[in-house]
């Protein structure tokens, strides 16, 4: 079991994604950035599908009762065990008793802590994932125990550590494809839609990110239509936001672009003022 | 397959079906059929959809070629399935317009220039045709509004609107089965149980059904409320016949 001694900025349980009650109203959830997500359970010989902390801006303070084997992905955070540094992106043994603090990530935004075994907090259809309204917490509090699954099997001759790329965190290009509304647009402002630059604006969390430097532009409301997670929506106002994980399943503004899955995960890393500009999948690489 | 439609990718994994762009019922119920279709015919491959107005999202395996299925999708003949459309209801939902549950009230009566009592009697008399859920879990999209309680939304949104709040925004009138923030005018609440994750899932309105609200007072809507607490409420439900 885990201690929750101070929950951080926003730290949620999510795995993948609540899929198949979408039709219900019901968001899909998930981790932001599920390439990291991934990559924190394949390192301790977890299934991809199994549930991790999500990590954000502000770290956790968790207390270990019993040793583990964890790891921690994504946010180039600093996380120190009983005051000694931890290695990113590798399998860590955790002794009985052991504190974990993370303190504020050099460059990203959100870690993954996928502990071996799996995280096996409240599952409500089919999902660990923390939606307030669906599950009773949103985030992690101080006093929370976090449970671990049982998984006595050792974690076979696993890599025990791997080298994220670079520009995972870095990238300014976000990689699109047109959205239903698209079209809407004469080819003149198309063109200019994917050439200006844009910063990600404050008010950014997990259901939308706020996109500044489209204000120039903007397009009627629509009638309600569905939505999901990498939706880019114009506003009337000029107002951009591109729809992330906890995103409503409809939406009643104009969906100029669609964002490809690995271009959430890049976004989702982004902070506020952070640029970015929208850029579409070459043909070639579909 | 019906020729107005428009079959677009949406996402790396998904698709849009598109009928001519307005809130039409009998453009919906097409939706809604061509939902039933789809996933009977293509349980393999779909994940899941989601309907709306006059579109539906299919979000497909990710093993699934987009293209090709579209293509065949397209290819389908929609007499080739027998669907069977799941049963509908017209469903009774008790509403207390008391002002204790009612905050923008008096401000919808006097933007319509009509009383309180005119405001219920107008809000109570039509059956709402549920066209979808989205927004939160289990609300319901209604369509039916009286163009006479038509009131826009409010300026600032309101951070919590509470569970069972009845409320009109432009020409819409809603339900939020759950706490919410929100902007639309609240004239009231419910006090049933919209959706829940108790035993399975279970959204008390689904697409197609129809929704009659009835007026309660705040003594009633507190028997309601104890008897829903009991397991001792049942809702007032009957099929729809068409």
């Amino acid at each position: 079991m885990i201690e929750v001694i101070s929950g951080g900025l926003y730290t949620s349980i999510q795995d993948l994604g609540r899929f198949g009650y979408r039709r219900l109203g019901v968001p899909l959830s998930g981790a932001m950035d599920s390439y990291s997500a991934r990559l924190a359970n394949r390192l301790v010989g977890n299934s991809i599908n199994d549930a991790v902390l999500e990590i954000t801006h502000i770290g956790p303070v968790l207390y270990f009762t019993h040793k583990t084997e964890i790891s921690i992905t994504g946010a180039g955070f600093c996380p120190t065990l009983n005051n000694l540094e931890v290695p990113l992106n590798s399998r860590v043994f955790i002794p009985e008793g052991s504190t974990l603090k993370f303190g504020l990530p050099g460059y990203g935004l959100r870690a993954y802590l996928s502990v071996h075994g799996g995280f096996n907090n409240e599952k409500k259809l089919n999902s660990y994932s923390q939606y307030l309204g669906i599950t009773t917490k949103e985030t992690l509090e101080k006093g929370d125990k976090l449970l671990i699954k049982e998984y006595n099997a050792q974690p076979s001759k696993l890599t025990a550590s791997v080298k994220v790329p670079k520009e995972h965190f870095t990238s300014e290009n976000i990689q699109v494809y047109q959205g239903p509304e698209f079209h809407l647009f004469s080819e003149v402002i198309q063109k200019k839609l994917l050439e200006i630059p844009l910063v990600v604006g404050a008010d950014s969390n997990r259901m939308a990110y706020m996109i500044d430097g489209m204000s120039k532009f903007s397009a009627n409301e629509i009638i309600t239509a569905p939505v999901q997670p990498g939706t880019v929506q114009l506003m009337p106002s000029g107002q951009c936001v591109v729809l992330m994980r906890d995103a409503h399943t409809t939406g009643g503004y104009a969906r100029i672009l669609q964002l490809s899955e690995s271009a959430i995960n890049v976004l989702a890393q982004k902070r506020a003022g952070e640029k970015i500009k929208f850029r579409f999948i070459d043909a070639e690489k579909e | 397959m019906n020729k107005h439609l428009t079959f677009v990718q949406f996402g790396e994994h998904g698709l849009l079906i598109s009928w001519p762009s307005k809130i039409d019922p009998s453009i919906n119920e097409e939706v809604l059929k061509m939902d039933a279709i789809v996933t009977a015919t293509f349980s393999e491959e779909i994940i899941e959809t989601v309907p709306a107005y006059h579109s539906l999202a299919v979000y497909l395996k990710s093993t699934v070629v987009v293209t090709e299925f579209i293509a065949k999708l397209k290819k389908t003949p929609s007499t080739s399935v027998k669907i069977e459309l799941g049963r509908t209801f017209i469903v009774t939902i008790p509403v207390c317009y008391d002002i204790e549950f009612a905050p923008d009230m008096e401000e919808v009566a006097s933007i319509q220039d009509i009383t309180v009592d005119e405001v219920i009697k107008i809000h109570t008399e039509p059956f709402y045709k549920v066209y979808f859920l989205g927004f939160l879990p289990g609300f319901p999209y209604l369509g039916g509004l009286s163009e006479k309680l038509s009131t826009p939304r409010k300026k600032t949104a309101r951070k919590l609107v509470e569970k069972g709040s009845v409320a009109i925004g432009g020409n819409q009138t809603g339900i939020y089965t759950m706490d919410s923030p929100g902007g639309w005018n609240i004239i009231g609440r419910s006090p049933l149980l919209f959706f829940s994750t108790s035993i399975g899932v279970n959204s008390l309105l689904n697409p197609g059904d129809f929704v009659k609200f009835t007026p309660v007072s705040l003594e009633e809507f507190n028997d309601i409320k104890g008897e829903i607490e009991l397991g001792n409420y049942e809702v007032k439900k009957e099929v729809r016949n068409d």
